[in-house]
């Protein structure tokens, strides 16, 4: 058996591990759209397929968790994750990757909620266990999104699926001793108690605002890539806000104030993050910063609250986890789902205003007719050729012209046309952040509902 | 103490709804509403002429209000055609788009010659005496011809000073 530390390490870096996949892949998106030849809404679907099957597997697989053995499941969980993981980093087809990515959902959804049925054996209490496992997942899922960004663009967007492999093996051989315990004794480390209703209003909450969420990481990571051509390095060094934020956010507990008032808080400031998202005045980082303070605070102060409020009181712990992880992966992935298509058709219709209004730019600029028309080639080529992603349209005006007069012309044009183009992708994005905005807020009517929310 | 409890509870709320009504209310107020793409111009609509001060600008005008009028012809906006003449290729792919033939693209291009014409006219950047001749050239334009005068409307100008050969002293005298 192993010692009690490291196995209390490893079984948080478990659920930091699956749980960090619900969000890691984010920054490749752009990188696996171009390398696999899809659609936007096609590649949306390595998100949602990992949080959908993980939503609709927690609690059934937590149940089938209580009655196999937490350490089985967990070991089990742990190895099919790291399976299809490698499976994943090996996909040359969307299709193939998605599977794989719904088989690593169903290891994970095994993982995650056996944890929190163990957890308890090494802290001593079912109180500090739920504390720790959803602190874990919480640093799992901030910390995916910028992780995921350094890999894809320092190696591949494979090599974040082929490293989680490894690691979970690590993470699964310190619970292999228990499954060994549970198969030789036939003794199960968690009674089977019956099980209690679920919070149904802090779930409910928990499944809008972590809607309202991946609408904020989903669309400022596109935005950031596709819109204002930031490499996925850069766009994970901006991202981190968010989580960093989180972090402060997490130091205002239960001492500050009631769960009831902290998620309520944390669901205004996640609305008032994405709605200054939507209203951004001009394409620059700064500007995206302020929202993501909000975003970030907001989302660790509701998502504690709910997950506190949702386990308080309530046995047993794993299938009420289960519960949570339902409800939080539901609300991604029907947020991703709900979305998308506002999305793609808000991104064509930029890319159609984003020509029109370049080339009407071009047309009514003071610079020779036959350029003009050449610009205007040029910018509908260099447009197609990026494929919806905003181009730098410096290369379409070079070289620059001789003549003084004549280049300071052009060199005005080149600058108020990649002003159109940028401020046009910015637009683009508005509806879907005041969408998720508006999630945000209705989240505020079960969190008010809600009766017994105080612990 | 639970009074107590409640009341940090509403500060917490205060405050988190006040910093959101900041931030929302200090990009409205620094121009988050107000993008709108460029205006893409009706090419039915006349187009008002600048004051054309030589004949590059007249011909800059001219090749525009050319594109305004064919444009209008097929009823696509000018940015459309302008892109669609830029290159063969863009071309091809154009009249493929709207189920064009080179015929119908042809006659449209000539009418908007015609209209660059007419408006260069009503604008007084070309005199009735040299506008009737060039309204007569360019209706019998074939599309190969055509497409480069839109793009370059300068050289029109010359083949009617060439067309009107002993004329051309009188003709600059027309030019304002």
């Amino acid at each position: 058996m192993s010692e009690p530390r490291p196995r209390l390490a490893a079984l948080a870096v478990a659920v930091g591990l699956v749980l960090a996949d619900s969000s890691i892949v984010v920054l490749a998106l752009p990188e696996i759209y171009r390398d696999l030849d899809t659609s936007v809404a096609g590649v949306t679907w390595v998100l949602v397929s990992f949080n959908l099957v993980l939503a609709l597997t927690a609690v059934p697989i937590a149940h089938l968790g209580r009655r196999v053995g937490p350490g089985r499941t967990a070991a089990v969980g742990l190895a099919v994750f790291a399976g299809a993981g490698i499976a994943c980093g090996l996909s040359t087809e969307l299709g193939t990757l998605i599977a794989a990515r719904c088989v690593q959902a169903l290891g994970g959804a095994a993982a995650v909620t056996a944890v929190l049925e163990l957890l308890p054996a090494q802290v001593g209490s079912e109180r500090r266990a739920a504390a720790i496992w959803a602190a874990a997942g919480a640093t799992g899922a901030a910390l995916g999104p910028a992780v995921g960004g350094l890999l894809t663009e320092l190696v591949s967007w494979q090599s974040i699926f082929l490293i989680q492999a490894p690691i979970a093996i690590a993470a699964g051989v310190p619970v292999l001793a228990v499954a060994r315990h549970e198969a030789a004794t036939g003794v199960i480390s968690s009674e089977l108690r019956r099980t209690g209703r679920p919070h149904l209003l802090a779930n409910l909450a928990l499944a809008m605002t972590s809607a309202a969420i991946a609408a904020a990481l989903f669309l400022l990571v596109l935005l950031l890539i596709e819109g204002w051509r930031l490499t996925p390095i850069g766009a994970a060094v901006v991202v981190t806000v968010m989580p960093l934020a989180a972090l402060l956010g997490s130091r205002i507990g239960p001492e500050v104030a009631g769960a009831k008032a902290r998620a309520a808080a944390g669901a205004i400031l996640v609305s008032g993050g994405l709605g200054g998202l939507a209203l951004l005045p001009k394409a620059e980082i700064a500007l995206t910063l302020p929202p993501q303070i909000l975003v970030g605070v907001g989302l660790a102060l509701v998502l504690s609250a709910l997950t506190e409020t949702a386990l308080a009181g309530r046995a047993p712990q794993a299938i009420h986890g289960g519960w949570t992880i339902a409800s939080r992966h539901a609300g991604v992935a029907i947020g991703l789902i709900a979305l998308t298509p506002l999305f793609t058709a808000d991104i064509a219709e930029q890319r159609r205003d984003a020509i029109a209004s370049g080339t009407a730019v071009v047309l009514d600029s003071p610079v020779r007719p036959l350029l003009k028309l050449e610009l205007s080639q040029r910018l509908d080529d260099r447009l197609e050729d990026e494929r919806g992603k905003v181009p730098r349209i410096d290369p379409i005006f070079e070289p620059l012209p001789e003549d003084p007069e004549e280049r300071d012309e052009v060199v005005g044009l080149r600058d108020e046309l990649q002003d159109q183009l940028d401020r046009g992708a910015t637009h683009a994005f508005s509806p879907s952040f005041g969408l998720g905005a508006a999630i945000g807020l209705l989240a505020l009517l079960p969190i008010g509902l809600a009766r017994r929310v105080e612990l | 103490m639970r009074a107590a409890d409640g009341d940090r509870g509403w500060l917490l709320i205060a405050l988190a709804a006040v910093a959101s009504l900041a931030l929302v209310g200090a990009y409205l107020a620094a121009g988050g509403s107000d993008y709108a793409p460029a205006q893409v111009q009706d090419p039915c609509e006349p187009r008002e002429w600048r004051d054309p001060g030589s004949i590059e600008e007249i011909a800059e005008q001219f090749s525009l209000s050319a594109l305004d009028g064919a444009a209008c012809e097929l009823g696509v906006t000018r940015e459309t055609l302008a892109r669609a003449l830029a290159t063969p290729r863009a071309r091809e792919r154009f009249l493929r788009r709207y189920d064009l033939s080179d015929a119908e693209l042809a006659r449209a291009i000539r009418a908007g010659l015609v209209r660059a014409v007419d408006d260069a006219e009503r604008a007084g950047a070309l005199s009735p005496l040299l506008a009737g001749p060039l309204r007569e050239t360019v209706r019998r334009l074939p599309l190969d011809q055509a497409i480069p005068l839109v793009k370059d409307a300068s050289g029109l100008i010359d083949e009617a000073q060439g067309f009107l050969g002993p004329a051309q002293d009188l003709l600059e005298e027309f030019l304002p």
